[in-house]
């Protein structure tokens, strides 16, 4: 098994930095959806990880930690992740993006 | 090479695969998009094989973002890690033979004004430090020189990175590699130098930790490059593998590199500064308003 970067929605949604959509070496990677919080009560979206093209880097984590100082983003094994997102289950919208959540090992919804 | 070469052929759009379809129905292709808008747009540069948390990646993918109108736009490019991604984005991509990438630049640019006269078609070099400023010197050189109209890009990571840690021209001097035990014996050349006599329009240094300086650059130089002459961009890419930096300290590394010998640094000729200021407005270029003077 191996590492994936998994983001805090709770806290990712409370600013609107959006720096490791940034930085990540990977293209299409590191999502954003803008509603992401408001079903929590929260005020911005939040950004999320297709966790079947992370390569595990962590370059998120050094900038979420070190660059934003917010601490949203861990690194944690595929296969205890729970569900999250993945390319197949990812629809584009105007100017946001959002996934229906499956389990990284079994795959489509 | 336009917009049509990236739609579906009528009735095939459900036969293809998901990626193709959010890149036709949600890409950038005749949009404006800019690097603060990543994640909620599909992104040209698709899945590649370049190693977890390379820098380099990261400029590539904010380059493919950069680009003023990536559906008329050709990247050229030579062996070397670059390539790996360079050459799987959803717009075309040249292979020049190494070394030869900025001549086979000079007659796609020479050909596409030729076939398509005013309309901008941009041509944009890409290459690490070997093909560029070893193997490939003498071609990047001359294109300057010729006032070739399109942009070069150096991905420098101050070694051969794809064949084992060789000394390139652009390492250190001092520089201990695998394939360098006792050390580099010269200077880094100094190819901005170069290209300022060369006769480039617009010529500067970025490293990718700031990705809204990267989109800034880039954008300006394939700008300069339609109209005025060409430009070059050498952009700090370390190879976390034959520099040993930790992945999740590349950027750490990208910054310290930046404020100790890779500061940002900009050149533009009158020429290039009056046609940016002039056509797209950029606020730097700008002349400032003259201040208002005080009535005795």
């Amino acid at each position: 098994m191996y590492l994936v970067a998994n983001i805090e929605t709770e806290i990712c949604a409370a600013t609107s930095c959006k720096l490791c959509t940034q930085y990540c070496p990977e293209a299409n990677t590191i999502l954003y959806d803008n509603e992401a919080g408001q079903d929590k009560g929260l005020k911005y979206g939040s950004a999320y990880v297709a966790v079947d093209r992370c390569k595990g880097c962590a370059q998120c984590v050094w900038v979420c930690d070190n660059m934003a100082k917010h601490n949203a983003i861990k690194m944690e094994m595929i296969d205890q992740i729970g569900d999250t997102a993945l390319t197949e289950n990812v629809t584009y919208g105007e100017k946001t993006s959002s996934a229906v959540l499956a389990n990284p090992v079994r795959g489509q919804v | 090479m336009s917009l049509d070469y990236v739609k579906f052929t009528p009735g095939f759009g459900k036969f293809m695969p998901k990626e193709y379809r959010d890149m036709v129905e949600h890409g950038p292709f005749g949009k404006k998009v800019s690097v603060s808008q990543v994640g909620t747009f599909k992104e040209i540069l698709e899945e590649h094989p370049m190693c977890a948390g390379c820098a380099m990646t990261l400029f590539i993918r904010l380059a493919m973002v950069a680009f003023p109108n990536p559906e008329d736009t050709i990247t050229v490019g030579t062996a070397g890690c670059g390539r790996l991604a360079i050459s799987q984005a959803a717009i075309p991509f040249v292979y020049g033979n190494y070394g030869d990438q900025n001549g086979v630049a000079s007659g796609l640019t020479r050909g596409l004004r030729l076939r398509f006269g005013d309309k901008p078609k941009d041509v944009v070099v890409m290459a690490g430090d070997g093909g560029m400023a070893d193997i490939g010197f003498a071609q990047t050189l001359h294109s300057w020189f010729r006032k070739e109209k399109f942009t070069t890009i150096m991905l420098d990571n101050e070694v051969y990175g794809n064949t084992g840690g060789q000394e390139s021209g652009m390492t250190n001097r001092n520089q201990v590699l695998k394939m360098a035990p006792l050390g580099k014996k010269f200077e880094k050349m100094d190819m901005l130098g170069m290209a300022k006599v060369a006769g480039c329009a617009y010529v500067a240094t970025v490293v990718p930790n700031n990705p809204r300086r990267v989109e800034s650059v880039i954008k300006k130089a394939v700008l300069v490059a339609r109209e005025i002459g060409p430009s070059y961009i050498q952009a700090y890419t370390s190879c976390n593998i034959e520099y040993a930096i930790p992945t999740d300290k590349v950027l750490e590394d990208a910054k310290t590199v930046e404020t100790d010998r890779y500061k940002f640094t900009e050149y533009i000729t009158d020429e290039a500064k009056e046609y940016l200021s002039q056509l797209y407005g950029y606020k730097e270029y700008l002349p400032k308003p003259a201040a208002a003077v005080e009535k005795q």
